[in-house]
């Protein structure tokens, strides 16, 4: 029963606020409930997830139930998830003073997370399904948020490749329906040999389709084109949710169907494999060109997203114990630093208006607070030691190396380190022109109004603060996250 | 010295190991040292900059991650503070912000950024390779996989199965690249661009660290790829041995050309790597000869030791000059130092250990490196590789590179080369000697003889004047000091033999030193004087005095003069090529690919849209648009036409027409209203026949009715 609580709880306050006459008009109320529910999720998260076990929710036929269960992966997607959330909440409270509507933001907010956490603790592969179309839509309002032309265009934009990807999965979905006894997670796979005795080629065609159609949601080519669309037209801190959570709910979704329903074994050495290692290594080096070229800041971050997912996706596609501790450690750290990126980029839209890279010059004299956990979450993006994102790409690249995919062994590490330097490329020199914007720099605007020095609001540098540390502690102490991913690899692989 | 070690597991993922021995004892009390010293003269040089706490917070970040690197027992470790050190040292080049500054910071930068993540990758594969990081460890692995065995000592089957090429290649390829890493941060020939930009532009405490310490970090791991892992591979230490002749050669030369005080000792620094490249290089190719090779090991750790050392003083001393003067070229300079003796004692004893004068520090390293050459030139002229051991030894070696590996008139070039770049280094320093402390300014000289007396702080005079004392200590006796420093050191470096005791002092070793210096003189007499000056010209011509002619104005002789002469003659043969790679080689084609990929990126982006779009194009096309909706009744028509025509003319005459309105054809309203009318027919008419059937069906009925009370009545 404790499992349906963090799922119902926030999706019923969702329903509340976005209903309540008196949300609208008192943003006290709105705030102090929405903080409350969120401070109270993560707590029935922490307890559902100490408390494990499973549930059956509902029983549609003999063969399709939703029901939930938690095991590892639910444990470390849900406990990042809440966290996170709850982060971005307290920033949104500062963030979207700005905005119009802050209770339908609230409202969806809530709702999403509810649907995340049924996501994460769905055990089996329709209820992943039902969650996972229910996340679409409910996130669909925060896109919308600004109801200008633009975002309704990226919002639909989003709406259909979401759809197409789901659609194509749902096919991979029927077919397995038909062949396998049952469609509950099981680590190692739920097909035996007998199952798929004369269908291989339509398992390994079904298993394309599914990753493709999922990886649209994780962003990878070639149904990638919503995110750039999407998260720059969304407020900042519907962004960096998008961006850090919604894109890893594609990639849960991967991991169930490779590794707890079809099975890496099967997967190995078939073509299937090679397309998706392709597919994955294509959209790490595109995303980071096509950022290195982006001017203006948030379509930059989120251009970078489609590159860092896919290098998770890299990861998880090689079907080995390393690299799959690179892709889960990457998932964690990705959602950590790109959170981080976009919170400063909303905190800099917020307080100067700035939203191109050149206009940002001289940006250390207005908040080098920000900017400098700017500077450390884009150091953990590159790969630079201490921080986290270098454990993970090592992680990825001896996974690689010792993965005996033959060409892709090596390829793999150098496609991944081009894109680290376009990392640096594209996120450095934001720092630069910021800390050292010249000797004889004189920025008109920052004087005339009253600019340097203006960091923002506590309520939005405290969550920034709090995650550049965690991207920097991560690094340093990763000991304990990376031996829980050991283990989980241990049991499917 | 046996040394201690700390594991910390789990820090980083790897964890991070840190040892105690020997060089690195020596090392860490080298850093201690200047850190020390050039912190003290930052008290007084930092004084009028804004943003000191930045300087120092980076300036001691940078010596917490330059000691960590230096004190790394596994490369990962390494790697970590490595990457850490290029970041935090990036702080000092871009530290004033002048565009100068922020240029060679943006070089340094991405020289840093590139070298790091070539030799991450180098990290990988050979971690793939030998499955260990850790520096005891690689040296046997890697010895085992050079050797061909299907395992390691411990019984271990090689990896890198799998991998692109066999083991030995993959070795090869990692060692490679994690020369280039390191050799980056080196400084070592192709890639010591940011050098001489980044130094003249950093604070000088910065530049003597950047350029004293800071560089051999990258040694350090030169070392550890050249002598740990390819100890004795003649293929390698050839590699290594040339790299290092042409740095030396070409920093050198660009020093002696160079007219700006710190550029021309950030130059300097680049051909002192050279000659510590050579020294390692040499100590393979001697251990491949199966010779001890601990007079090299020991002449390039001891050049490494004096190099930094040398280079504290000299850089300290450009910081002292350029902090009263606020500027560099030697034209703007030169005369500053007369009647200073402090600065003088201190620059002199600088010079004097780095041109190799004997009974200066600087002469024993270059001894023991000159002495390394010799004896390998001396091996092969007593045919010691000839027969069937080169035979033997040939096999780890690529063929065609057996000849020049073999050839005794190789190394006898060689030999010159290194004399002849120790005769340059006598000439630069010279002149910059000359130029500082001998040549008048000709107009500002009173202004400088002023500030003899308050040009340097005590505490900054004091900490100079230590550390330059500490050379001749060094040099004059180099069995007490240096000897015993080497003793330390040559343990990292796997050397191998028994060090038997050099008089440094003979008339053999002295030789080798003397002839150095006559080079040196002589092309200071005959190349810098004659070409590298000019008379002076124009109105600073001070009464016909004596020292007008001695003193060129440089930028005139570089600019206009001689540059063009010189890059087509002797310098023209390196210079020009360089500069071409320099500028193009990698330039271009980064523009080409960046320019090709991100067309077709972006091609890949709108792949999915351009499919949905060109669908809609063609075979999903929308159907048109029905035309405007002018069936109606032909009277619509009329009567429309002529509201229409009516309305216009009245706006016409009434002059109310307005722009911009859209107006709405009448004919619309009254096919809309005609429209209306006919469905109210139609619905007139349906209700109508509606009550009729109703009313056929109920005259029936009651037809029925009575027809049938009829018949019953009948």
């Amino acid at each position: 029963m404790i499992l349906l609580l963090p799922v119902v709880c926030p999706i019923l306050a969702g329903i509340l606020v976005l209903a309540g006459k008196v949300f609208r008009k008192d943003r006290k109320s709105l705030i102090g409930v929405s903080l409350a529910v969120l401070v109270l999720e993560a707590g029935l998260t922490a307890w559902a997830l100490t408390s494990g076990g499973s549930l059956l929710v509902w029983r549609l036929t003999k063969q399709m139930d939703v029901s939930f269960h938690v095991d590892d992966i639910s444990r470390l997607f849900a406990a990042l998830t809440a966290a996170v959330w709850l982060l971005v909440g307290i920033y949104s409270v500062a963030y979207m003073s700005h905005e119009e509507e802050e209770h339908r933001f609230f409202g969806y907010y809530l709702i999403v997370v509810g649907v995340l956490m049924g996501l994460n603790f769905s055990a089996n592969l329709i209820t992943m399904y039902v969650f996972f179309e229910l996340m679409t839509l409910t996130s669909l309002p925060l896109v919308l948020h600004e109801r200008s032309r633009a975002a309704v265009m990226a919002g639909l934009k989003y709406l259909f490749y979401s759809v197409a990807g789901a659609f194509l999965a749902l096919f991979g979905i029927f077919f397995l329906a038909g062949t396998a006894d049952s469609l509950a997670f099981t680590a190692g796979g739920v097909l035996t040999d007998g199952m798929i005795a004369g269908k291989e080629g339509l398992l390994l065609a079904s298993a394309l389709c599914m990753i493709v159609g999922f990886g649209a949601k994780a962003g990878m080519f070639p149904l990638h084109g919503w995110l750039p669309t999407a998260h720059p037209v969304a407020p900042a801190c519907a962004s960096a949710v998008l961006s850090g959570l919604i894109t890893k709910a594609g990639v849960l979704a991967v991991i169930r169907v490779v590794y707890f329903i079809i099975g890496p074994d099967r997967l190995r050495g078939t073509w299937v494999q090679s397309v998706w290692i392709l597919l994955a290594l294509m959209t790490v080096f595109m995303g980071s060109m096509l950022a290195y070229k982006e001017p203006v800041l948030k379509k930059r971050l989120a251009y970078s997203t489609v590159s860092q997912v896919s290098y998770v996706m890299f990861g998880l596609s090689l079907l080995s114990p390393v690299g799959f501790v690179g892709a889960l450690s990457h998932v964690v750290f990705h959602s950590v630093i790109k959170h981080t990126l976009f919170l400063a980029a909303g905190a800099i839209i917020v307080t100067t208006g700035w939203t191109r890279v050149e206009q940002m010059r001289g940006l250390g004299r207005v908040m080098p607070l920000t900017l400098g956990c700017y500077t450390a979450a884009s150091l953990a993006l590159i790969g630079i030691p201490p921080f986290s994102g270098f454990v993970s790409k090592w992680y990825l690249a001896s996974g690689a190396l010792s993965s005996g995919t033959g060409i892709w062994s090596w390829a793999g590490p150098a496609v991944l380190l081009v894109s680290a330097l376009l990392t640096a490329g594209y996120l450095l020199p934001l720092t630069i022109q910021g800390f050292f914007p010249g000797h004889d720099f004189k920025n008109e605007e920052i004087e005339k109004r009253k600019l340097a020095g203006k960091e923002p609001s506590l309520w939005m540098l405290g969550p920034i603060g709090v995650l550049a540390a965690a991207a920097l502690l991560l690094g340093c102490f990763p000991q304990s996250l990376v031996s829980m991913i050991e283990s989980i690899a241990a049991i499917v692989l | 010295m046996d040394g201690m070690e700390i594991l910390i597991p789990g820090i980083c993922g790897m964890g991070m190991h840190l040892k105690m021995d020997g060089f690195r004892l020596v090392y860490t009390l080298i850093a201690v040292l200047m850190w020390g010293v050039a912190g003290a003269f930052s008290r007084e040089y930092m004084a009028h900059y804004k943003n000191k706490a930045r300087y120092y917070v980076f300036f001691w970040a940078t010596f917490l991650a330059t000691v960590g690197v230096f004190l790394s027992a596994d490369l990962y470790t390494t790697f970590i503070f490595f990457e850490i050190m290029s970041f935090t040292s990036y702080v000092w080049v871009a530290f004033d912000e002048k565009t100068d500054s922020l240029r060679a910071a943006e070089t340094y930068l991405a020289v840093a950024v590139l070298g790091g993540m070539v030799m991450l990758m180098g990290l990988f594969l050979l971690h793939n390779v030998l499955g260990t990081l850790n520096m005891d460890e690689i040296g046997p692995a890697a010895k085992a996989v050079l050797e061909g065995k299907e395992t390691f000592g411990n019984g271990q089957a090689i990896c890198g199965a799998g991998g692109f090429a066999s083991p030995k290649v993959q070795l090869y390829t990692a060692g490679g690249l994690m020369l280039f890493g390191f050799g980056a941060k080196a400084g070592c020939f192709p890639l010591h661009i940011w050098l001489p930009k980044a130094h003249p532009v950093a604070p000088a405490p910065a530049s003597a660290l950047l350029s004293g310490i800071l560089t051999k970090a990258g040694v350090f791991g030169v070392i550890l790829v050249s002598c740990v892992m390819f100890g004795n591979d003649g293929g390698w230490g050839l590699l290594i041995t040339g790299l290092g002749l042409v740095t030396m050669f070409l920093g050198a030369l660009l020093a002696v050309f160079s007219v700006n005080l710190k550029r021309t000792l950030a130059c300097s620094s680049v051909s002192q790597i050279g000659f510590i490249m050579t020294g390692i290089g040499m100590s393979c190719l001697l251990s491949w000869a199966g010779e001890g090779n601990l007079l090299a090991v020991r002449g390039a750790f001891l050049h490494m030791v004096n190099h930094s050392l040398i280079k504290l003083v000299l850089f300290l001393c450009a910081g002292a000059v350029f902090m009263n003067l606020h500027q560099l070229e030697l034209n703007d300079i030169r005369g500053f130092g007369r009647g200073k003796p402090a600065l003088c004692f201190c620059f002199l004893m600088g010079a004097l250990g780095i041109g190799g004068i004997p009974l200066w520090n600087g002469y024993v390293s270059k001894t023991l490196l000159h002495e390394s050459i010799v004896e390998y030139a001396h091996l092969l002229e007593e045919g010691a590789l000839a027969g069937a051991k080169a035979a033997e030894m040939g096999q780890g070696v690529p063929a065609m590179l057996l000849p020049i590996l073999t050839n005794p008139a190789v190394w006898k070039a060689a030999e010159w080369v290194f004399l002849f770049t120790g005769g340059m280094t006598v000439a630069y320093m010279v002149k910059l000697f000359v130029a500082l402390f001998v040549d008048r300014h000709p107009v500002r000289q009173a202004e400088f003889d002023e500030m003899s007396s308050h040009y340097m702080k005590p505490l900054s005079r004091f900490v100079l004047m230590g550390a330059a004392a500490l050379l001749p200590v060094l040099g004059a006796a180099p069995h007490l000091t240096m000897d015993r420093i080497a003793d330390l050191g040559q343990g990292f470096f796997q050397g191998t033999g028994h060090a038997h005791v050099i008089a440094f002092f003979s008339l053999t070793n002295l030789k080798g030193g003397l002839i150095s210096i006559g080079i040196g003189a002589v092309l200071y007499g005959a190349v810098i004087r004659q070409f590298l000056m000019k008379p002076e010209t124009g109105a600073e011509k001070d009464g016909g005095r004596c020292y007008v002619n001695r003193w060129p104005s440089w930028l005139d002789l570089e600019n206009l003069v001689y540059r063009p002469v010189l890059q087509v003659a002797l310098p023209g043969i390196c210079g020009a090529v360089f500069g071409v790679l320099d500028r193009y080689v990698i330039s271009v084609p980064l523009k080409v690919f960046m320019a090709a990929s991100s067309v077709a990126c972006r091609a890949m982006d709108h792949m999915t849209d351009g499919l949905v779009v060109l669908m809609r194009k063609t075979v999903c096309r929308q159907l048109p648009e029905p035309k405007a909706h002018l069936e109606g009744n032909w009277l619509a028509h009329v009567l429309g036409g002529m509201v229409d025509g009516i309305r216009l003319l009245w706006e016409k005459v009434s002059g109310k027409r307005r722009e911009g309105q859209v107006r709405i054809s009448a004919v619309h309203h009254f096919i809309e209203r005609e429209k209306q009318m006919k469905h109210t027919g139609v619905l007139v008419e349906q209700s109508f026949s509606f009550g009729l059937i109703l009313f056929c069906i109920g005259l029936c009925l009651t037809l029925g009715y009575l027809l049938a009370v009829f018949y019953q009545g009948m």
